[in-house]
């Protein structure tokens, strides 16, 4: 009878802990008949969503280790990635040499923002999320600031196809027309009629592997204890102020990367914007493979992005099936996106209550007893 | 400990620099204009051939980039330091076609377009002679409206 209870009850929690995947797991089952598309059509596209944004999601990783939560603050990383890309595009450097030599050029960039993120998370430790997401709306302004009237005067750009007429600030749209998918091609293979781009995989990978090896080192074990207890970390003998923003540098400086990887598969990219919703897109895909704010593994990046992805696929078209109008389908995503969010914070500020309250409830009893056996 | 870490930086910076480096070089792009055009250098004329078929490459395999006849213009791309191209001349009208020969030209690094005249080149001219930058006609175009964003985010992921 007990074993049957203990059953139910873990049945029950498996169900709330994965309400999200759950839900979206529902609506592209139901969007997917409604959509009209081939499996082979929504194979092809989930594998190249796949390849381009998994990197950017993985990034969000390391700082939920270091329990600062859902890193807003990526959008500093996609805005280095960008700028890198920018000076590459102007150096005229094509190809596989492109891409690396942006990623490398947004390195230091990256690791700026990052330390001056981390820095200010640190003064407002408890409550990273809604810093992180200020931080990122006012560095945006930095980079509108930087792009749009120092590249030209200060920063040197030499090619009329990137700046404006006006001689100083760049374009609305840069193109990477000559590093278009050059990641995605290399080693490209195709199985039937679905283009898997190896390469890409490859090195999501890779930073995968780095991941699991991260958590395995003192840096590494570190965040974990910091993110358990600051105070009791700050007790050990860990530098909790230091070890934090290292988990921001680190995740800035992967989301460079990942943007690099994002935009080089779009081939163009729209100057002031495309960095601008990246944060909320990666974090709403990574909530919705199961993850939580205070715990995301790879597994929850891998699935996030397929079901959040299968669903950006598809809704447009379902919802051109059921209303007419596939403008509806753009709105729809748009507030599953946002909704996402919204539930999941809602779901890890209840759950800590409800733990925080089962604790009380359990220190109660140890004390009535304790008082009992005293009688 | 933080003599090595600092050393260990140090060094990391050197790697990624040098890396960067290599990536300049092996990873610039040029956009090649190759001309058939008659050419006068030094008081001396040079006319241009009947036919150039120009291959990318050591052989003269595969689809050729431009065929060239008088005063025509072809294009190709390149990434990197030099360019390896196949020629297949015809030199007169009814002419026999001679054996493909294949070529090696160093691009400079510092032009993005580069014009080079084929019969200039094949006379064994110098670069000088054979070797223009491409420079783009400048148009004017009227202001363009910068988009600082703002939608809340309707656009695609």
């Amino acid at each position: 009878m007990k074993k049957k209870q203990r059953g139910t009850f873990n049945l029950g929690r498996l169900l709330q802990n994965n309400i999200v995947p759950i839900m979206f797991l529902g609506i592209c089952i139901v969007c997917f008949p409604l959509s009209g598309r081939s499996p082979a059509y929504l194979l092809n596209e989930l594998v190249t969503r796949l390849g381009r944004n998994t990197f950017l999601v993985l990034s969000l990783l390391i700082p939920v280790m270091a329990g600062m939560g859902m890193n807003f603050a990526m959008t500093l990383g996609a805005m280095a990635g960008q700028i890198g890309l920018i000076l590459v595009a102007d150096w005229q450097i094509w190809g596989i040499p492109g891409i690396i030599l942006a990623m490398i050029v947004s390195i230091p960039i990256s690791i700026l923002l990052g330390v001056f993120c981390g820095s200010m998370l640190n003064k407002a430790k408890g409550r990273e999320m809604i810093t992180s997401y200020i931080i990122a709306f006012f560095m945006t302004g930095v980079y509108q600031l930087v792009v749009l009237f120092m590249m030209g005067p200060i920063i040197p750009i030499a090619h009329d196809s990137l700046k404006l007429s006006r001689g100083f600030g760049i374009r609305n749209t840069v193109s990477l027309l000559n590093m278009r998918q050059a990641l995605d091609n290399l080693l490209a293979i195709n199985v039937m009629g679905v283009k898997i781009p190896v390469l890409t995989f490859l090195i999501i990978g890779v930073l995968c592997l780095v991941i699991i090896w991260f958590r395995r080192t003192k840096l590494g074990q570190d965040m974990r204890a910091v993110a358990q207890d600051m105070e009791v970390a700050r007790d050990a003998g860990i530098n909790v102020d230091r070890t934090r923003v290292l988990a921001i540098v680190i995740s800035t400086v992967v989301a460079g990367f990942g943007m690099i990887i994002y935009l080089q598969n779009m081939g163009n990219f729209s100057t002031y914007n495309a960095h601008s919703q990246i944060g909320m897109f990666s974090i709403a895909a990574l909530l919705v493979g199961g993850a939580s704010v205070e715990k995301a593994s790879i597994g929850n990046a891998f699935l996030g992005v397929i079901l959040f992805h299968m669903m950006f696929i598809m809704a447009p078209d379902a919802a051109t099936t059921i209303t007419g109008d596939s403008m509806i389908g753009e709105y729809f995503r748009t507030f599953v996106s946002y909704g996402v969010i919204t539930v999941a914070l809602i779901m890890y500020e209840t759950r800590k209550r409800r733990n925080r309250s089962q604790t009380g409830y359990l220190l109660a009893l140890a004390q009535k007893e304790e008082e009992a056996r005293g009688k | 400990m933080k003599k090595r870490n600092f050393l260990f930086q140090g060094l990391l910076v050197l790697v990624l620099v040098a890396i960067g480096a290599v990536m300049m070089v092996i990873g610039r792009g040029h956009t090649v204009y190759f001309d058939n055009r008659s050419l006068e250098y030094n008081g001396t004329n040079y006319d241009s051939l009947y036919k150039i078929e120009v291959y990318l490459g050591g052989s003269a395999e595969g689809e050729a980039v431009a065929r060239l006849y008088d005063q025509e213009r072809g294009m190709a791309t390149q990434v990197g330091q030099s360019m390896t191209l196949t020629l297949v001349i015809t030199p007169e009208d009814g002419g026999e076609e001679a054996d493909p020969a294949t070529y090696t030209i160093d691009l400079p690094y510092n032009m993005d377009g580069i014009v080079i005249n084929l019969p200039a080149y094949l006379e064994g001219l110098p670069e000088e002679a054979y070797l223009t930058e491409f420079v783009p006609l400048v148009t004017e175009e009227p202001e363009e409206e910068i988009d600082l964003g703002g939608d809340m985010g309707l656009g695609d992921f």
